[in-house]
């Protein structure tokens, strides 16, 4: 399974709404699914994503692969605005997990 | 015509100079670095008569560019030991610009020990008052009767009773819109250096104050125009965007996600309270408590962003005003205390005393970590803050910030630079901030490096957050805010928009050259950024600072932070490439 934590306007897509806890959904993933892949099965529109996308912690962009019992953290567009310029993304083919 | 106000403490003087041809187009931090450095002895004591204060507002300020009512204040800081500029937002800097005053110089100090006054300034001078009847009064106390006394139209900069002790996590405080002690130029101890000088108040009255002069009034609308536009089209920055729905405490959960929220005095990057002390949960919070959606206010005239909150008490009645990304991170993640209420007395507490949150909650972390209170216990936090304000022997320890109290109880973590605690982002989980804690002048400092850059987002390549390969990006970063916010008066979260939309940016460069008459280009004010480094490095190294001072602590290079497991590994030689050039 793979733990999606979503935010702000994004937590609609989830049964908790409330901030004061996690809002959480858990999907099943198949092989070289990305995180895009699975955002879109939710039904959440691309353009409410923002840059800050964090799997495992870890900036990331939308065609990093996820895998089983990953972590995923998603962000909607008007809350990027974490120091992005100090981060470069992690994205397909520059994955350290081979 | 402009003119510098120089304030003598010994003699109770107060006299208006010209301003020198070569301040003329200097403001903020150019301006208030540029004083400590040619009139200041790097080697005096923080706290002796040699020191000054330096009060400049911003190039822009008191005009009608947008979100633009910053003041700067400089000093040789009694916390690093180095030069000091520390900013804040407020109606304060607009009327100095109202009243011509290119900058307030506080100079001396008195003879007479534990005297304090007042300075109230006017359009027809300015008058040391004795302010006696303040001393030892907390800031929600003494504003009020400041008003009272005044006039409701002053504004007030002044110092609470952390400052008249001499402690080096005092900070200056300067009103919000709403007559609050709430907007704090906080860091560095400079409110310890007004102290030093006896000086507890600046009241100022602009009434009868002229318009800011403007050399090309077609060239500075048109800049107005584009930073304008850009402030309302960026999502972060425009009405009901994130700044103004939730605060800077938005970045909580953001940096909690990147592993980078320094919990519990900075030994991992993930507090499981997150959600709890969150942008979003405040936001959610108040209303439920107040019955209505609450958005954010302006901490000065002519802020688009409006990203000052306040923070209301069960019942409905206000608790603080305001509870920012650093003051929460400070007291709450980072001392293990998941509670807004408490959170929100805490800061409270800093306001009243005169405090600097992100020293104060950094001090309280290491005295947890020392065992004086159990990590997440928020009333012991309540009563070490107590001490504080009583200025007992321990308040005192604490009040002289994290490596004093470190030192004292025998903490080796302890996350401070140059002697200033880190703000609330890991340097083992963000590199690149790392590299400007390390190598600011100011000491660790997330603003020093929070610009307009190349962006890097949407870039690929193989470097990620834990890339070590960020010395020139440190360097842009520190060069770019020393100008662009710092010193023309802009709040640096106007980045948010001019990092998106280059015309922003250009903008802001025409502003400045409407007001001054001049021409700079980009290149230009970048290359000013640059001089305000090198100028203010060349202080701290005449006040005997060497490379072995821009570095993290030990315990960051050798003690991996979860969740990501890492330490900090950038090389020394990157370190002493930023400020190569």
């Amino acid at each position: 399974m793979l733990e999606i934590h979503l935010y702000g306007k994004l937590r609609r897509f989830a049964a908790n709404r409330d901030p004061a806890r996690d809002s959480v959904v858990c999907v099943p993933v198949k092989e070289g699914d990305t995180i895009q892949d699975v955002l879109v099965q939710l039904g959440i529109p691309l353009y409410e994503v923002g840059s800050n996308i964090f799997l495992n912690w870890q900036y990331s962009a939308l065609n990093r692969r996820v895998r089983d019992g990953d972590r995923l953290a998603v962000f909607p567009d008007d809350m990027q605005l974490l120091y992005r310029w100090y981060f470069n993304k992690v994205g397909a083919g520059e994955d350290d997990r081979g | 015509m402009a003119k510098i106000l120089r304030v003598n403490m010994k003699n109770r003087t107060t006299k208006y100079q010209d301003v020198p041809e070569k301040y003329k187009l200097r403001g903020g931090r150019w301006l208030t670095s540029s004083i400590v450095c040619d009139e200041v002895d790097p080697l005096c004591h923080p706290l002796g008569p040699n020191n000054k204060v330096v009060f400049a507002p911003g190039i822009v300020t008191g005009t009608a560019a947008p979100t633009s009512s910053r003041i700067s204040v400089g000093a040789k800081s009694p916390l690093t030991g180095g030069g000091k500029e520390t900013n804040a937002g407020s109606a304060w800097p607009v009327d100095m610009a109202r009243l011509g005053l290119k900058a307030i110089v506080v100079e001396d100090q008195p003879k007479e020990k534990d005297k304090f006054w007042l300075l109230h300034v006017t359009k027809d001078g300015a008058k040391l008052l004795p302010a006696d009847e303040y001393v030892g009064k907390g800031l929600y106390e003494a504003y009020p009767k400041l008003f009272e006394r005044f006039g409701k139209k002053v504004n007030i900069m002044g110092i609470g009773t952390a400052g008249e002790r001499k402690m080096a996590m005092a900070g200056i405080c300067f009103n919000d819109l709403s007559d609050r002690p709430s907007r704090y130029a906080g860091r560095g101890g400079v409110g310890a250096v007004l102290g030093s000088k006896g000086l507890k108040f600046i009241v100022i009255d602009s009434g009868g104050g002229t318009d800011v002069p403007i050399a090309n009034k077609e060239l500075f609308d048109r800049g107005c125009k584009k930073l304008e536009e850009a402030l309302n089209t960026a999502d972060i920055t425009k009405p009901k965007g994130s700044l103004n729905t939730y605060g800077t405490a938005v970045v909580i959960n953001i940096m909690n996600e990147a592993g980078g929220l320094p919990t519990r005095n900075f030994s991992s990057g993930v507090f499981e309270g997150a959600a709890k002390v969150s942008g979003e949960t405040l936001f959610e919070e108040n209303k439920k408590r107040l019955g209505k959606e609450l958005y954010n206010h302006a901490c000065s005239p002519g802020c688009i962003i409006k990203c000052s909150n306040t923070w209301y008490n069960p019942d409905g009645t206000e608790q603080v005003s305001c509870q920012e990304y650093e003051s929460i991170w400070a007291f709450g993640p980072n001392c293990s205390i998941d509670n807004l209420d408490v959170i929100g007395k805490l800061i409270w507490m800093c306001n009243d005393y005169g405090l600097d949150t992100i020293e104060a909650g950094g001090t309280v972390a290491v005295a947890m970590e020392a065992g004086l209170a159990k990590f997440g216990d928020g009333k012991k936090a309540i009563e070490l803050m107590q001490e504080i304000g009583k200025g007992t022997p321990l308040g005192h320890v604490l009040g002289n910030g994290a490596a004093v109290t470190g030192k004292v109880l025998g903490v080796v973590r302890v996350p401070q630079i140059k002697g200033q605690n880190m703000p609330a982002y890991d340097p083992r989980a963000v590199k690149g901030i790392g590299v400007t804690y390390a190598t600011s002048p100011m000491g660790a400092d997330h603003t020093a490096g929070y610009t307009i850059a190349p962006e890097v987002v949407g870039v690929g390549g193989k470097v990620d957050q834990f890339s070590v390969d960020k010395g020139k990006l440190s360097r842009d970063f520190q060069s770019t805010t020393a100008f662009t916010f710092d010193s023309t008066g802009h709040c640096l979260f106007i980045a948010f928009a001019i990092l998106d939309i280059a015309s922003g940016f250009e903008g802001v460069v025409e502003e400045c050259n409407g007001v001054l008459g001049t021409n700079w280009t980009g290149d230009d004010v970048t290359k000013i950024g640059l001089d305000i480094l090198r100028m203010e490095r060349k202080f701290n190294e005449a006040a005997g600072f060497t490379s072995a001072h821009d570095r993290v602590p030990e315990f960051m290079k050798r003690e991996p932070l979860p969740p990501h497991n890492t330490v900090f590994d950038v090389p020394d030689k990157i370190l002493d490439s930023v400020h190569k050039f």
